[in-house]
């Protein structure tokens, strides 16, 4: 059809102006995701630090339990201590790029992005337990249930420290402070298993006994400093500028 | 697409069927809604559906109030438009004069720019007879407009 | 929309950055001029939630600025802000987004989109740490208003922006404007005059000036430089 013709019917076919369309267009907003798919997109921009150290875990046990590397089951808490820390780093990344103000102005706010990278790496964690403590145990003879203790404690311990470290004036400050943190009950962990074998039989008893009640108050203080991270939040460092 | 283009699409559509500002803009907005509520996302706006909703909602309404009834506006004309004010009239009276089938397969395809496959589809007829009804549809536009002394 | 602010006070240590402010904003573009220091960036700061008020109050149709329906609303664009290392401007974009809340679908599309209306469409895929400051900043404009927010809030959004650059800027907001609470804060008058419908002017905490500016009211420059005299 000409050209010309179109414009005719253009013309006879031509509307008022609408009243409503701005005001209906802007209000017509598009379906919104749920926390939980909040939670699961944010899982993809946890630091591949994380993935690597979780990966490397899992790859240690079961090669480890393999080969029957005698060392691998006393190895395995001892480096529990660094995926706590690793998972503890994710909560400053926000601060340290400058992201905080962009996040916190969302919907779904920078407390829920915290939330999600604290939740994700404990997740991590949860099926680092559920892979590597049946593996150990049958591997080197024990009991799953006390394996995964052994492994649970150091973390549980140095999380909760790490968050503490992270919030103090001075851990803001120093970029690997929680590195640092766990590097130190990593060492002591060593230096005790060597040095001091009535403590370590004593724990190995303790864990034997009293392991769950020591988990679940461990846990629970940890959730309490990861509440105190995620409250702490509200006063960002230009309040006091 | 962008969503205000959607809006214009169908609104001028529904005008053209209820020639009432007002109520054609409200039910511009309650296709936009049913659409929807049926397919639970707003991002895709399937043109052929939102015709089809917008063609029952403007039967909905010739049903609630008789046709005569409704307020139709009345055409204000800006000085600016004045100018082409006969040439207009007769291209008017000379679409006016076609069914009201036509003009709309003329507005869908030459105002709106739709594809056959969409036009098709949103009328429930088959592209073949699409095809042969706006042919003739633009033969008799062409004839009214020549026999009413438009030339171009 | 009305946006509310009322009788908002933030005191620091030993200063009063915002003292007692009072306004409405409505749909359209309001600049906010005033020197470095005069309480812009700490205003607008309470304005997004923020920062928390001493006192006073901040809704927007009655809704509290400290909510979540309210940030579903808003757009903003810090002064300063950075952003992941790994970032792309693509990725950026869509990281904010996936944040106030866009379907993933949508977010695609409204993040080509954007990108394309701030001219990144062919640097999309190239890394954030490559950009000059103009660039970053026109990443900066493009997150704030992928919610199509109905309050934007930016802070010096011409820093930074080659002449281009801002004339781009003044086209977009001003599109913008026409169905959203639009509030900027600059020091350069020359943006006031090409972009902003109102004006708000501040000066140690205080607003000096609230209302429209029209040439018949005299040279803005000169005015402007006499009250900061």
């Amino acid at each position: 059809m000409k050209n010309e013709l179109k414009d005719v019917l253009n013309i006879t076919f031509s509307a008022p102006e609408p009243k409503k369309k701005q005001m209906f267009l802007k209000n017509l907003r598009p379906s919104e995701i749920s926390t939980l798919e909040m939670l699961c997109r944010q899982a993809g921009y946890i630091r591949g630090t994380v993935w690597i150290f979780a990966a490397a875990v899992i790859v240690f046990v079961l090669f480890g339990s393999w080969k029957q590397l005698p060392d691998t089951q006393e190895l395995v808490p001892e480096i529990m201590p660094f995926l706590a820390a690793v998972s503890v780093l994710e909560n400053r990344r926000s601060r340290k790029y400058g992201m905080i103000e962009l996040e916190m102005v969302t919907r779904f706010s920078f407390k829920s992005v915290l939330f999600a990278r604290m939740l994700i790496p404990g997740i991590t964690c949860l099926v680092i337990l559920a892979v590597a403590s049946p593996v150990i145990a049958m591997a080197f003879g024990g009991e799953t249930l006390l394996t995964a203790m052994h492994m649970l404690i150091p973390y549980l311990v140095t999380m909760s420290i790490c968050l503490q470290v992270e919030r103090s004036p001075l851990g803001r400050r120093l970029e690997y402070g929680s590195l640092a943190a766990s590097a130190l009950i990593s060492v002591l962990m060593i230096w005790i298993k060597n040095y001091a074998a009535a403590l370590v039989n004593g724990y190995a008893e303790m864990i034997r006994d009293w392991g769950v009640l020591i988990v679940l108050i461990l846990a629970m203080v940890t959730a309490f400093e990861q509440w105190r991270t995620l409250n702490s939040t509200e006063e960002p460092a230009w309040n006091y500028q | 697409m962008d969503l205000e283009v959607v809006y214009d699409k169908i609104y001028r559509y529904v005008y053209f069927k209820i020639k009432n500002q007002s109520i054609a803009e409200d039910i511009t907005q309650e296709t936009f809604l049913r659409f929807i509520r049926q397919k639970g996302n707003i991002h895709d706006f399937q043109m052929k559906y939102l015709y089809t909703i917008a063609r029952n909602l403007c039967v909905d309404e010739f049903r609630r109030v008789k046709p005569d009834s409704l307020p139709e506006d009345i055409d204000d004309v800006s000085p600016a438009q004045e100018d082409h004010l006969t040439e207009q009239i007769a291209v008017r009276e000379a679409v006016a004069k076609l069914p009201a089938e036509d003009q709309e397969l003329l507005l869908l395809r030459h105002v709106n720019n739709e594809s056959a496959g969409t036009i098709s589809k949103a009328l429930g007829i088959s592209r073949f007879a699409l095809y042969r009804r706006l042919k003739k549809a633009e033969d008799e536009l062409r004839a009214g407009l020549e026999a009413c002394g438009y030339e171009k | 929309m009305e946006l509310s602010v009322d009788r908002l006070s933030k005191q620091y240590k030993n200063k009063i950055a915002v003292d007692r402010v009072t306004f409405r904003l409505s749909e359209g573009v309001t600049g906010l001029l005033g020197a470095n220091g005069a309480g812009k960036t700490t205003l607008m700061r309470m304005m997004t939630g923020i920062l928390t008020p001493d006192s006073g109050k901040i809704t927007a149709d009655g809704i509290a600025v400290q909510t979540e329906e309210y940030r579903s609303l808003l757009g903003y664009l810090p002064q300063d802000f950075g952003y992941y290392p790994e970032f792309t401007a693509r990725e950026f974009i869509q990281y904010i987004a996936a944040l106030k809340g866009l379907e993933k679908k949508h977010a695609r599309k409204k993040t080509d989109d954007l990108l394309e209306v701030v001219g990144l469409s062919d640097v999309a895929n190239k890394k954030i740490k490559t950009f000059s400051g103009g660039m970053k900043q026109r990443v900066g404009i493009a997150q704030a208003i992928v919610n199509d927010p109905r309050i934007l809030i930016l802070d010096e959004p011409t820093a930074g922006l080659d002449p281009k650059e801002r004339v781009r800027f003044r086209n977009l907001i001003a599109e913008i404007g026409k169905n959203t609470i639009v509030l900027f804060s600059t020091h350069i008058v020359s943006d006031i005059d090409s972009i902003a419908g109102n004006l708000l002017m501040m000066r140690d905490g205080q607003i000096i000036y609230d209302g429209s500016w029209n040439k018949e009211q005299g040279d803005l420059e000169q005015f402007y430089m006499k009250e900061f005299e």
